[in-house]
């Protein structure tokens, strides 16, 4: 039993230390994919820490004293959501700190003085009003069914998670689609190669300030796609093949998609994500499972 | 070569400005960026913001109006940058050589680092001035191209 | 020093300040006697809170003087209301008048036993009455100066000003001290004045017509109480609150309480009843700052969490909360289109008061110690952002948040302090997150299907909160800060012992969030629960989850220094944004168009304005409001 929890923390320390990398080797192999299902070869697989490299040796640009301290915000409170993450604390709490790392990217954004990253800002405000309802919800629902907000309850529930809160998983979909700004809901800034505002929240970010904020994002991802998982437990290889089916959909849905309006994203998400996970607690009240 | 430099030569991310070109250059451009040719297997990105962009490529002669924003876009770029002058009117202002209000080419107003003559380009050539451009970037002694 | 004299102190020193302060118009007296009573008022809630509680009463003279100035208040209300031509007025006032008559003189049933009960709930309001009121008087000090300079006043009405604000302490005091409903129904009515006097004080049209919305409103309050002292008399033979909490429940006992709740609801603003709120904005800002964070508004919160034990596990708890959190939906909605600070500060209160309310009632101990520490840590981040907006409404002469962009080039001190308040508001690091993290997870503590609704409106209504404060926070940052383009601002003195003092007041209890609940919230909540969190030096533990404070402030240390690091290293030329190239030189917001012409860009509020207009949702959700305090009464036959 002791040795079995020390492989768990070392499987959970290594997770956290390993996030960036893995998270930019999914970002290149997203690229591949995304250039494969467009009938072209692709860059490396090992293209975003190419760019990111190549940022950090740019000459330093920055839109205003307060913004490298800012997307510093970003990056540390994002590594503080996925360390709690990985160590299966309190779910609410998690959702809590990413919404501050958000703020500060916001915050960021809106201090450029750029017409077009404060657009972005905003639509990344209301990006952030489409999906964080999804993460509470799921939070709530977690603590329905297992009797606290800790993930760690998860492990030590009869039912793997995929189970008891389908619409739960199915709604981190959207959640995905929105973090990792694909089509059709990239209108806050879109991922590589598209352009929306310019570059939406990230137009007056450059350089270092960039670099920093690319690898941050490649950690949120690794945040959902972590949280994805624990939407079966009992067995990891599953875990993490639901993870990566949800992100594989997400570039799917990103190549035939068109972008869409932000209204349409509020009312996508609204109307089918937090009715879908609702429908489904109330289900689990009526069945008596909670 | 340093991780540095390698990542350099490997991620080059674009910023396409029309500075007065009829626009022949600029769908050859778009054209190199298309799956047919497929140019972001080379790390290459339109990314449409100068702040983020290594390399600058500009179609079309540079006149009064333009030559601010010329100036501006090229100031608001972090070195390392390159600057690629696509299509005869950019590298000396091709038929419009001499015009009113026509300037010549963009090194009138910003230093330019490759020359690509068209009219219109070809991707193909495009390709071969962004190779150009790497070799620049690696510290290379420009190469003799004839065309 | 003993508790009743300390409670005496609280109580009867801020009379004779406000009477002083009447009478000596003179602006260095009106200074000392009110950093004086501050002093003192402040000194002894402490004393008090080390005391631990007292019960008695005051003599018999006081119990006679409490019945004159009753009624000498309820014809000066019926006066009001003859003057003002208003017919709730007058018939609220005489609602009220008739049947207290009969009470006293007829039934002669206004005698308690106990009439002051003064337990760890009462010194926590006093606590924050005393402190935060304190606080607020004395920034209105120089905010008054201010504004009367800005209104070119020939003579100070200031001695009016400060009596009504003072004798608001004093009755706040008093209500939380008094266990015999007639006391209680008494200062009500005081605090219901005194609001009317604050509100009207510029005497503008608006204002006027403003105050006499609060005072019917507030009376309706008064009438409810007057319901509930009949009832409470004809069930259990007196009104002594503390009796009637331990009384069996029954029907009418139940009553009593739902009578209560309404009361309650019109005080803290909750629909049907956040109109007055909403018009109490046009008062002086000191007014909106006493009357929504520190004291009037908290009094409905207090009358829940006093009657919550007794209701526990009855369908009339669970209908309050459904009002609770009813308002908080609707107001965190239609908060997201409002433009002006004042009103979204009004509408999140009322949305925050709810959220207390809701928690009290759902009547768990978390929950209940989740209402506690909302009602803590809100008074004091909402007090601070009145005093900011307040501070910067004087300088710029408008209230439109759109005309407050890029504040922090503009007004650096007030701005930064505001931003740290809207965060404290809606982030964590600070205590308001804390207990909206509590709130959440009692949500689904409520039966079945009830439980889901509440549920869907407690995930909307917290999105819609953080969407607001966070847009609001980006505005203020919106030009770029360059060094050198700052302007200097100077903040008097009485302005920075407020904003500092609150500010760091928050700072350390939300720090110290942990041994705040021990040594605050936990007595309270033993009085009538189980223990609700297990609190150690990292993490607060619940039934519902733990809550982490100081590995985020480690963060946010690790942050400043990473920041600076990454500064000093990096560094970077500050650049202007990007603007297709057609900047212009020293404009940071121009840029070139036709002709050459420099135009400024300019990016206009978030606000739904088609979607969420007042004209639409408020209607509608008064309505509704009124159908679920009617639902109360009925709840009270289940």
């Amino acid at each position: 039993m002791m040795i079995t929890m020390n492989l768990e923390r070392i499987i959970q320390v290594l997770f956290i230390i390993f996030a960036p990398i893995l998270g930019g080797i999914l970002a290149g192999l997203d690229r591949k994919i995304t250039a494969r299902m467009q009938g072209r070869v692709g860059p490396p697989l090992l293209q975003p820490f190419y760019d990111v490299i190549k940022l950090w040796g740019k000459e330093p640009f920055i839109a205003s004293p307060l913004q490298p301290m800012l997307v510093m915000g970003y990056l540390v409170f994002i590594m503080t959501g996925l360390i709690l993450l990985a160590f299966r604390r309190d779910m609410l709490h998690i959702i809590f700190t990413l919404t501050l790392a958000d703020i500060c990217l916001i915050v960021a954004a809106y201090n450029s003085g750029s017409p077009y990253s404060n657009l972005g800002a905003r639509r990344e405000l209301l990006a952030m009003l489409s999906y964080e309802p999804l993460m509470v919800l799921t939070a709530m629902g977690i603590q329905m069914v297992t009797g606290s907000f800790l993930l760690e309850g998860i492990f030590s529930y009869k039912l793997p998670l995929l189970l008891v809160l389908p619409a739960a998983f199915v709604a981190q979909q959207f959640v995905l689609i929105i973090d990792m700004k694909k089509s059709p809901y990239d209108v806050s800034g879109s991922s590589h190669a598209h352009q929306e505002l310019v570059r939406g929240i990230y137009t007056e970010f450059s350089g270092y300030t960039m670099a920093i904020v690319e690898i941050t994002h490649w950690i949120k991802t690794m945040f959902i796609l972590r949280l994805m998982s624990y939407f079966w437990v009992n067995n990891l290889a599953i875990g993490i093949g639901l993870a990566l089916s949800l992100w594989f959909i997400a570039i799917l849905v990103d190549n035939i998609y068109p972008r869409l309006t932000w209204k349409h994203m509020l009312r996508t998400t609204w109307l089918t994500g937090f009715i879908l996970i609702l429908a489904n607690l109330v289900g689990l009240v009526v069945l008596g499972v909670i | 070569m340093t991780l540095m430099d390698t990542s350099r030569l490997k991620s080059l991310w674009v910023l396409h400005y029309d500075c007065g070109s009829c626009n022949g250059c600029d769908i050859e451009i778009l054209a190199a960026l298309t799956p047919k040719f497929d140019v972001e297997r080379f790390g290459i990105v339109n990314i449409g913001d100068p702040k983020q962009a290594d390399v600058l490529l500009v179609t079309g002669p540079a006149n009064n109006r333009n030559k601010d924003v010329l100036k501006n876009l090229y100031d608001q770029m972090p070195q390392p940058k390159l600057v690629m002058a696509i299509g005869t009117c950019a590298c000396t202002g091709g038929i419009f050589h001499n015009c009113p209000n026509i300037l010549g080419g963009i090194d009138k107003v910003i230093p330019v680092d490759v020359y690509i003559p068209g009219c219109a380009v070809r991707p193909e050539q495009i390709i071969d001035g962004v190779v150009l451009a790497l070799e620049k970037l690696k510290g290379n002694a420009p190469v003799e191209e004839d065309e | 020093m003993n508790p009743e004299t300390l409670v005496s102190i609280n109580v009867g020193l801020p009379v004779v300040s406000a009477l002083a302060l009447l009478v000596l118009n003179d602006r260095r007296l009106r200074t000392a006697i009110v950093s004086l009573s501050s002093l003192i008022l402040v000194s002894s809630s402490f004393l008090l809170y080390q005391a631990g509680g007292v019960v008695f009463s005051p003599g018999h003279i006081f119990e006679q003087a409490v019945v004159i100035l009753d009624f000498a208040l309820l014809l000066y209300f019926l006066y009001v209301g003859l003057k003002a031509k208003s017919p709730q007025v007058v018939l609220l006032g005489l609602a009220q008048i008739i049947p207290a008559a009969y009470f006293e003189f007829v039934v002669k049933g206004t005698h308690v036993e106990n009439i002051m009960v003064v337990d760890s709930l009462s010194i926590l309001l006093t606590l924050i009455i005393n402190i935060i009121g304190s606080v607020v008087v004395i920034y209105a000090l120089t905010y008054m100066d201010e504004h009367e300079h800005h209104l070119q006043l020939e003579k100070s009405n200031q001695n009016r000003f400060f009596f009504y604000m003072i004798m608001l302490l004093a009755a706040m005091n008093g209500l939380v001290y008094s266990n015999s409903l007639y006391w209680i129904y008494f200062f009500w009515e005081i605090t219901t004045l005194c609001c009317y006097e604050l509100i009207r004080h510029d005497m503008t049209e608006e204002a006027i017509q403003n105050s006499i919305l609060a005072l019917w409103m507030g009376l309706v309050g008064g009438v409810a109480l007057i319901g509930t002292m009949f009832v409470s008399y004809y069930t259990i033979g007196n009104i002594s609150l503390s009796e009637l909490l331990v009384a069996t429940p029954g029907q009418y006992v139940l009553l009593a309480f739902a009578l209560m709740a309404i009361a309650a609801f019109t005080k803290s603003a909750q629909l049907p009843f956040q109109g007055w709120l909403l018009g109490a904005m046009v008062a002086p800002t000191p007014v909106s700052a006493l009357l929504h964070s520190s004291t009037m508004v908290n009094i409905g919160v207090y009358t829940i969490l006093r009657i919550a034990p007794a209701i526990h596990g009855t369908y009339l708890t669970y209908g309050i909360a459904f009002v609770g959190i009813f308002s908080f939906l609707i107001t965190s909605i239609i908060a997201l289109s409002q433009k002006l600070s004042k009103k979204i500060l009004a509408y999140s209160t009322v949305g925050n008061l709810g959220l207390m309310i809701f928690c009290a009632a759902m009547n768990t101990s978390l929950s209940y110690s989740a209402a506690i520490i909302l009602l803590v840590f809100h008074a004091m981040s909402k007090g601070l952002l009145f005093m900011c907006a307040g501070i910067i409404e004087n300088r710029l002469h408008t209230r439109a948040i759109e005309d407050w962009a890029g504040l922090i080039t503009r007004l650096p001190i007030t701005a930064k302090v505001m931003m740290v308040g809207i965060i404290s508001m809606f982030l964590p690091l600070f205590g308001v997150l804390l207990g909206k993290w509590a709130a959440i997870g009692i949500t689904t503590s409520a039966p079945s299907i009830l439980g889901m609704v509440m549920v869907a409106m407690m995930v909307i209504g917290s999105s819609a909160t953080t969407l607001f404060w966070a847009k609001w926070l980006g505005s203020f940052v919106i030009t770029p800060l360059v060094k050198g383009t700052a302007k200097n601002e100077e903040l008097s003195a009485g302005y920075k012992l407020s904003l500092y003092g609150v500010l760091g007041l928050n700072i350390l209890t939300s720090l110290g969030s942990g041994y705040v609940i021990k040594a605050i919230v936990t007595p309270i909540v033993e009085m009538n629960y189980q223990l609700a969190w297990n609190i150690d030096i990292l993490t607060l533990h619940s039934q519902v989850g733990d809550f982490m404070i100081l590995p985020l402030w480690g963060a946010l240390v690790a942050i400043v220094i990473l920041g600076n690091l990454l500064i000093s290293s990096k560094g970077g030329e500050i650049k202007p944004p990007y603007l297709s190239g057609e900047n212009v030189e020293g404009n940071p917001i121009g840029f070139r168009t036709t002709a050459d012409s420099v135009v400024e860009y300019n990016v206009a509020g978030m606000f739904f304005d088609s979607e969420i207009t007042e004209a639409r949702w408020v209607p509608l959700s008064t309505i509704a409001g009124i159908l679920l305090n009617l639902a109360l009464l009925a709840l009270v036959m289940l």
